[in-house]
């Protein structure tokens, strides 16, 4: 609340924003603050979903045969350019014609094609940097190769391929927003409807709360990082930092 | 939001008729949109300059100067054009404020990782031949740092032409425009050029990049990627 406070303060004049925060109806109904919100986590969380079943395992695969070093090079030209707007720009009349309605398609195959590099780049060469003898004992031992493959070579990769995960989801929330700008809702809604009626409130609101959202994305994931890693990694790691 | 059905039954992906009725309404877009590219990077290569430099010179001062350009770069772009409208209005400002600022973290990184990329030795032997600092670093370091530098430039420009785009919103955003103009009056033709064209132009300025890149630098032509 803290940076409402200090941005009421710098914005030039007074425009209720602590009003329109602190309002009940601002958060409730259809169009509240809690639904847009949901509407932006569900579609970027199916986007995320999608995007880590689609790339993890397919840029594990491909790292340890030591396959597709072309693809690589082509995503990480790829991976800071996607023109997400012109992209679902380019895919609304398309979806119009074929009957699938505005929404969510356009945006979800926006904002996912906007997520693959980050995760695919990650766990590519994360697992091509998995130390080799790692690998042989795990061969030694027995096991078989699929599990090499997942319990050996993404377990020591993970802190990067989550990394690329944090980045991607971080992205894709950053960028959801332009949704409501090409015929859908969801949290940037404010700032569609504030332009519109010329209402400063309602776009620097909602600007905020975007702003908002896409911080605690970042958070929650580096969080998440901890949580989610084997004990035995992070040792791993504190010794190989040393 | 509209008549579906209606809306299919004459209103193909693109009419091209629209390239030569509305040609100059095409080129408006264009013309904005590489306007709005070419002064974002300009006042992003100055600053970035500047940062790099003073990163450079103290080197105690890279972390923080990282941190906030990775913190601008992680505004949404939506909320970034929003905050600054109470402040500078739907003009091109509002426009060229955060479009530079995204292509700090990018153009910093790479100026940095450049310029340290230059061999110690190089540099004494530079010294040593009696050069003074400014002709070093211009005749020798900055040569040196350039396939890097290069590479930050077309990542950066490439994305610059995409998030013009999203200027649109504030009324700015070159092809951007047409994107929402042909949304709002439910004519795909518009969106499809505009979007079509901005990702073209990303192409043909990643192009150039490149190509200047090659022209400043001839002896990298030959084998040594950069």
């Amino acid at each position: 609340m803290s940076v409402v406070v200090v941005l009421q303060a710098a914005v030039p004049r007074d425009i209720g924003l602590f009003e329109w925060l602190l309002d009940g109806d601002t958060w409730t109904g259809r169009a509240g603050i809690l639904s847009s919100l949901l509407d932006t986590v569900i579609l970027c969380g199916a986007v995320m979903a999608t995007a880590i079943v689609l790339t993890v395992p397919l840029a594990t695969a491909l790292a340890h045969y030591r396959k597709g070093e072309l693809t690589l090079t082509w995503f990480v030209t790829l991976s800071r350019a996607i023109p997400t707007f012109a992209v679902a720009g380019l895919l609304v009349p398309i979806a119009l014609k074929r009957g699938w309605g505005f929404e969510p398609w356009p945006i979800f195959l926006a904002l996912l094609l906007l997520a693959l590099p980050p995760i695919y780049l990650n766990t590519y060469t994360a697992v091509r940097q998995v130390d080799q003898g790692a690998v042989d004992a795990a061969r030694a031992m027995g096991f078989r190769e699929r599990d090499v493959l997942f319990r050996v070579e993404l377990a020591l990769a993970m802190t990067v391929v989550l990394t690329g995960i944090r980045v991607a989801a971080v992205q894709v929330v950053a960028t959801e927003p332009i949704r409501a700008f090409l015929g859908g809702d969801g949290l940037g809604r404010y700032v569609r409807d504030g332009l519109g009626q010329n209402n400063d409130t309602l776009v620097v609101g909602g600007a905020i709360l975007v702003a908002a959202l896409a911080a605690t994305t970042g958070l929650a994931f580096a969080l998440l990082e901890r949580v989610v890693l084997p004990n035995g990694i992070r040792r791993l790691q504190s010794t190989q930092t040393r | 939001m509209f008549d579906l059905p209606v809306l299919q039954a004459r209103n193909p992906i693109i009419r091209w008729s629209y390239f030569v009725d509305e040609w100059d309404q095409i080129q408006a877009a264009l013309q904005q949109h590489i306007e709005l590219t070419v002064i974002a990077m300009a006042i992003g290569i100055v600053v970035s300059s500047a940062l790099a430099g003073v990163a450079l010179r103290y080197a105690w001062s890279l972390p923080p100067i990282t941190a906030f350009s990775s913190f601008l770069y992680t505004i949404p772009s939506v909320a970034l054009f929003g905050l600054l409208v109470p402040y500078t209005g739907l003009s091109r400002t509002t426009a060229v404020i955060p479009l530079a600022s995204y292509t700090l973290l990018v153009l910093v990184t790479s100026i940095v990782d450049g310029f340290r990329a230059v061999p110690a030795e190089v540099r004494d032997a530079a010294d040593g031949m009696g050069l003074t600092p400014r002709q070093r670093v211009l005749q020798v370091e900055l040569p040196l740092a350039l396939p890097y530098i290069v590479t930050g430039l077309r990542i950066a420009t490439v994305s610059t032409v995409g998030l013009v785009t999203v200027a649109a919103i504030i009324g700015q955003g070159g092809l951007g425009r047409l994107i929402l103009d042909g949304l709002r009056r439910a004519f795909w033709t518009p969106m499809t050029i505009g979007a079509s064209l901005s990702i073209v132009l990303a192409l043909l300025l990643d192009a150039a990049t490149y190509g200047a890149g090659r022209v400043a630098m001839p002896w990298a032509r030959r084998g040594r990627a950069s």
